[in-house]
């Protein structure tokens, strides 16, 4: 059945484009303030959304005069490492609880849960502790090591969803015909998880590359903090906000990982949903 | 040569030098030439007010380092001024400094994980009652505050009141000063509104005042002041109108609340007339709103530290040449009753260092470090110190001088009780802020909203 | 399954030796599997957490350990005016916040589960207010909900619909309509995403038969999609509304809690306890209150993962 291209439109085009332009429309917002002068700032008679005279100085700020470059490449670090971690730990613990079934997985997949019943704001002092002993202090391994006591409740349950439409009768298939459980696992039930290996996975990066209240505490020295730690203490000055740098630091600090996430899920995910078709 | 001569010679060479570099704009103030003139104005101290011949220096301990957290800068003229201070502290004693800068509201939970792991930085530069949240953790530096006292013509009455501890009986915290915070005004708006623009005629009087807020805003140029959670404006401004009509939260017993009386009232009813002269939206107000409104024109006057005179000055000079600061008018208190953010040092009791921290603090604080630091923050923050009235900042721009005196006219934010975990935690309850909030919008009538905030004071001071 | 057979390699015979059969055993590799995950937890978490909830029964402050009272904060909890605020404006929060979420996330990744040219950049697009950090997201809507300078005010004004102030932040019911819009805004990311991942695991046979069968859009939608995602969406769903029943970032940055409280959630109402007025242990009891919906979430979701 050919759908006509007004059926297209209609059923496809205009809600993508209105989801597409609700959901890019602060990001154009953030672009136009990042080039826009700050004596256009607060002027309300000029075009809200353009500028007649964008200028590259908030950048330039941005990049040369805060310490942008070390704190991107530490986020970077930082989330890439917690996410290893906690996704390995997940991918695991997801499988046994969900299709292992062994003794006690049941009282492990609720406890696991419950750890959200605390939040970081009232976690992060005896962790500090926790740190200081460690000698973890101001090092980045700090929040690589602590980042997954949050990532991986949630990978772990994110995990055992994905699992869980998968049907079992590929693993047991596989098994009659003489796999261990190990080469179960790496062949058949990873490969066809990926997509949610990789949801997984970009949501534990994100949620590490926007943490703010144990990158603040655990970090001290400028040059070792975090994106989002760095640029409040140096563009938020008293009751001023420099909202051309602020915004610049916003774009160079998504569009990037944005990227690097669109070359990902060409790169694993399209190729995969051809081979499900049987 | 007498004394006096030399320094209005200074004087005058100095403000012209300012004046220039001032009009350059902010980020082209270059270093060298405020230290230039900054060498010139090194005696700032008038004679007679302080006691030069007092000494006092700690033993810093052999093989001492030291990592202080202090607030990140509101002008960018202030972190490498500090800097140099410590670098020639380091120069002096040997002791290397290691300094970390947070956004202001962040210091606080960095403060309070130190305090709890019993490790982190040796300093640190906090706000309000800060110190009193972990008075035994802290130490006692009675020895250093009563010498600056004692030399630099002694401190202003609030700074006691938040350096001094009830419950360890030692001072806790050595006052560093304040950013004061100002009515910021348009003169061309008030000459319109047929008031005299000149600061010394700006309204003294809450009567006065009114009448100025409404013929501005019959003009069009509505006034705004921040009802929201905004921790600067919002706290200053509601506590200076409660205080200004002889009303306060709570008594000297740091226990009884006294907000219920017929001078809240009256702070409310005058907070309701003044309401109808703001422009819509200031319920939702935060600290930097009120300096958009204002460098957009869309306000006459608001309250506010320097910052928006300083960004006028860098980007909006038709604004900045237009626009002046006065003090906030008296009600029937009759005398000053205003609330800035108050700052102070305090020492973590697990330095092993205890000495070069004693020692460092006491640097910054003398002449010719101090004043230094203080002409190198333009105006944004002023003296705990009587001596250091005449430093050369506020002798450089008048527009700056209604400034000079925000530790001299404060009262701490416990008025009449005293600076403690109580206190603390009413003030970020913003348990005034939304009374006046409640009154002025119609939210809840006068009545229920002293009522609603007088339970939750209770609650706070009772428990 | 012939492509299947030909990833495991032909005829592995089961190893007989010891870690062989540990390997094959599915109590001792599963626990061996969950060590891991187990080790960093009860390292980094397991004081952390028994701090946390034991904190709830003290009065500990900041600065003093503070000694037992038992049920004392819940009580004074509960007889808190801000505090009761604070639950109704969380369950409104969550409910409205989570059920659009929802809604709009599952109908972003059905449009996008197909093949359309500028697939990838659209993939990666939909994924921006997600990734950009939510202190700095967070700025550009308190910008965006200024009374004066709203941008939505500017058009709005501009086509003629609306006339003076919105006073996106100041009124009450206003503001937290305008923390959920950005909260949606801001989410619908992770249910695209998220349920993108399981729409791409089920099979076009399954469609194709539905097709056979009669079904129209809607059809195939109820009678396939939805009971083949539901447990991926009841996980996603849990997680979110947990994630937004402790939203703390957005909120404080934009309205503090304000105005009158009207957008206090357990979350900001610890914080401003527990840090800021230094009261800790009340801070832990507040945050204690999550744990019905918790308990819930864990109910919900084990039925459906659980579930044969």
């Amino acid at each position: 059945m050919r759908r006509s291209a007004l059926t297209t439109a209609l059923t496809f085009t205009l809600p993508l484009g209105t989801f597409l332009g609700l959901l890019l429309f602060p990001f154009y917002w953030m672009l136009v303030t990042a080039v826009r002068p700050n004596k256009e700032l607060y002027n309300l008679s000029l075009n809200q959304l353009w500028t007649l005279h964008p200028t590259w100085q908030h950048f330039q700020k941005l990049l040369f005069a805060t310490h942008f470059a070390p704190w991107l490449g530490n986020t970077m670090v930082i989330a890439v490492g917690a996410t290893t971690v906690a996704l390995s730990c997940s991918v695991l613990a997801a499988y046994a609880v969900q299709r292992l079934r062994f003794r006690g997985s049941g009282v492990l997949g609720v406890a696991i849960f419950l750890s959200y019943l605390v939040p970081p704001v009232i976690l992060f002092i005896p962790l500090a502790r926790i740190i200081n002993e460690l000698g973890l202090w101001d090092r980045p391994a700090a929040l690589i090591l602590t980042y997954p006591t949050f990532l991986i409740p949630f990978a772990t349950w994110l995990l055992m969803g994905y699992f869980r439409s998968i049907p079992a009768e590929l693993e047991d298939c596989a098994r009659v015909d003489g796999a261990t459980r190990i080469q179960v696992l790496r062949h058949i039930t990873l490969p066809l998880a990926l997509p949610g290996i990789l949801s997984a996975l970009i949501f534990s990066f994100t949620l590490s590359w926007n943490e703010y209240l144990y990158a603040l505490v655990f970090l001290s020295s400028t040059g070792a903090k975090t994106i989002p730690v760095g640029l409040a203490t140096e563009l938020i000055t008293g009751d001023v906000f420099q909202w051309g740098p602020l915004m610049a630091g916003a774009l160079l600090g998504s569009v990037p990982v944005a990227l690097i996430y669109s070359f990902f899920v060409e790169h694993y995910v399209a190729g995969l949903t051809g081979a499900l078709k049987e | 040569m007498h004394p006096e001569d030399r320094e209005n010679t200074a004087g005058g060479l100095t403000r012209r030098r300012f004046l220039q570099a001032g009009v350059a704009g902010l980020t082209g103030l270059a270093l060298s030439s405020v230290s230039g003139w900054l060498k010139q104005a090194a005696a700032q101290l008038p004679p007679g007010s302080y006691n030069p011949q007092l000494q006092l220096s700690f033993p810093v301990e052999p093989g001492a380092s030291l990592r202080i957290l202090r607030w990140s800068q509101f002008v960018s003229t202030d972190q490498p001024e500090y800097e140099r201070m410590a670098q020639q502290f380091t120069r002096r004693t040997g002791v290397p400094v290691r300094l970390e800068y947070e956004a202001w509201p962040d210091v606080q939970p960095k403060a309070a994980a130190a305090a709890n792991v019993g490790a982190g930085p040796d300093i640190v530069l906090g706000f309000f009652d800060e110190p009193h949240l972990w008075p035994d953790k802290l130490v006692p530096v009675t020895d250093l505050a009563e010498y600056l006292g004692r030399k630099y013509g002694g401190w202003f009455p609030v700074a006691p009141q938040y350096g001094y501890s009830n419950q360890v009986g030692q001072w806790i915290g050595v006052p560093i000063g304040a950013p004061g915070s100002c009515l910021n005004y348009r003169m061309s708006w008030v000459k319109e509104a047929g008031f005299d623009p000149d600061p010394a005629s700006f309204p003294k009087t809450t009567d006065e005042f009114l009448r100025l807020c409404r013929a501005l805003k019959t003009r069009g140029h509505p006034t705004g002041f921040a009802l929201g959670k905004a921790v600067g404006d919002a706290n200053s401004w509601c506590h200076w109108l409660l205080w200004t009509f002889g009303a306060h939260a709570v008594a000297p017993d740091n226990k009884t609340i006294t907000l219920n009386a017929p001078e809240t009232v009256n702070a409310l009813e005058y907070g309701r007339q003044l309401f109808e002269t703001m422009i819509p939206g200031v319920a939702g107000w935060l600290d930097p709103n009120n300096n958009r409104a204002f460098l957009a024109g869309e306000v006459a006057l608001t309250n506010n530290g320097i910052s928006i005179y300083f960004a006028a000055k860098n980007d909006f000079p038709e604004i900045a040449g237009d626009m002046n600061h006065a003090v906030y008018p008296q009600g029937s208190a009759g005398r000053p009753t205003e609330l800035h953010l108050f700052s102070q040092a305090y020492v973590f009791k697990y330095t092993k260092y205890p000495n070069a921290a004693k020692e460092f603090l006491r640097f910054t604080m003398e002449d010719p470090q101090y004043p230094r630091w203080i002409n190198a923050m333009l105006g944004y923050v002023s003296h705990p110190l009587r001596a250091f009235t005449n430093l050369a900042v506020w002798r450089s721009d008048p527009k700056a001088v209604p400034f000079r005196d925000a530790v001299a006219r404060m009262l701490p934010h416990s008025y009449q009780g005293t600076p403690g975990p109580k206190s603390a935690r009413a003030l970020s309850e913003f348990v005034i802020v939304d009374m006046v909030a409640d009154a002025l919008t119609g939210r809840r009538s006068v009545r229920e909203a002293i009522l609603a905030a007088e339970s939750r004071l209770k609650r706070i001071y009772e428990a | 399954m012939a492509g299947i057979e030909a990833t495991v390699p032909a005829r592995a015979r089961r190893p007989a030796d010891l870690i062989g059969r540990i390997l094959e055993n599915p109590h001792a590799l599963g626990v061996l599997m969950v060590t891991p995950a187990v080790l960093i937890l009860a390292i980094f978490l397991a004081y952390p957490f028994g701090l946390g909830v034991w904190l709830g029964f003290t009065n500990a402050t900041i600065g003093q350990a503070g000694h037992f009272v038992g049920l004392g904060n819940f009580r004074y909890l509960l007889g808190d005016s801000v505090f009761r605020l604070a639950v109704l404006n969380t369950i409104l929060y969550a409910a409205s916040a989570v059920v659009c979420k929802l809604l709009l996330g599952m109908l972003l990744a059905l449009l996008v589960n197909r093949e359309f040219r500028g697939k990838r950049i659209v993939r990666a697009i939909m994924l921006l207010p997600w990734i950009v950090p939510t202190s700095l997201s967070a700025l550009v809507f308190y910008w965006i909900y200024d009374p004066t300078f709203s941008v939505i005010t500017w058009a709005l004004r501009r086509i003629g619909l609306a006339h003076g102030f919105i006073n996106y932040l100041g009124d009450p019911n206003l503001a937290r309509a305008s923390l959920i819009a950005a909260n949606i805004w801001r989410g619908i990311p992770f249910f695209a995403i998220g349920l993108l991942a399981g729409l791409q695991t089920v099979s076009t046979t399954l469609y194709e038969a539905a097709e056979i069968d009669g079904a129209g859009p809607w059809q195939k939608f109820w009678f396939v999609t939805w009971p083949l995602l539901l447990p991926l969406t009841v996980v996603v769903t849990v997680f979110s509304t947990i994630m937004t029943v402790g939203d703390f970032q957005l909120i404080w940055i934009i309205t503090r809690g304000g105005p009158a409280n009207a957008t206090h959630l357990f979350g900001t109402l610890a914080y401003q306890r527990a840090i800021q007025g230094g009261f800790i242990g009340e801070g832990a009891a507040i945050s204690a209150f999550v744990l019905p919906v918790l308990v819930g979430a864990v109910l919900v979701s084990f039925h459906y993962l659980r579930r044969e």
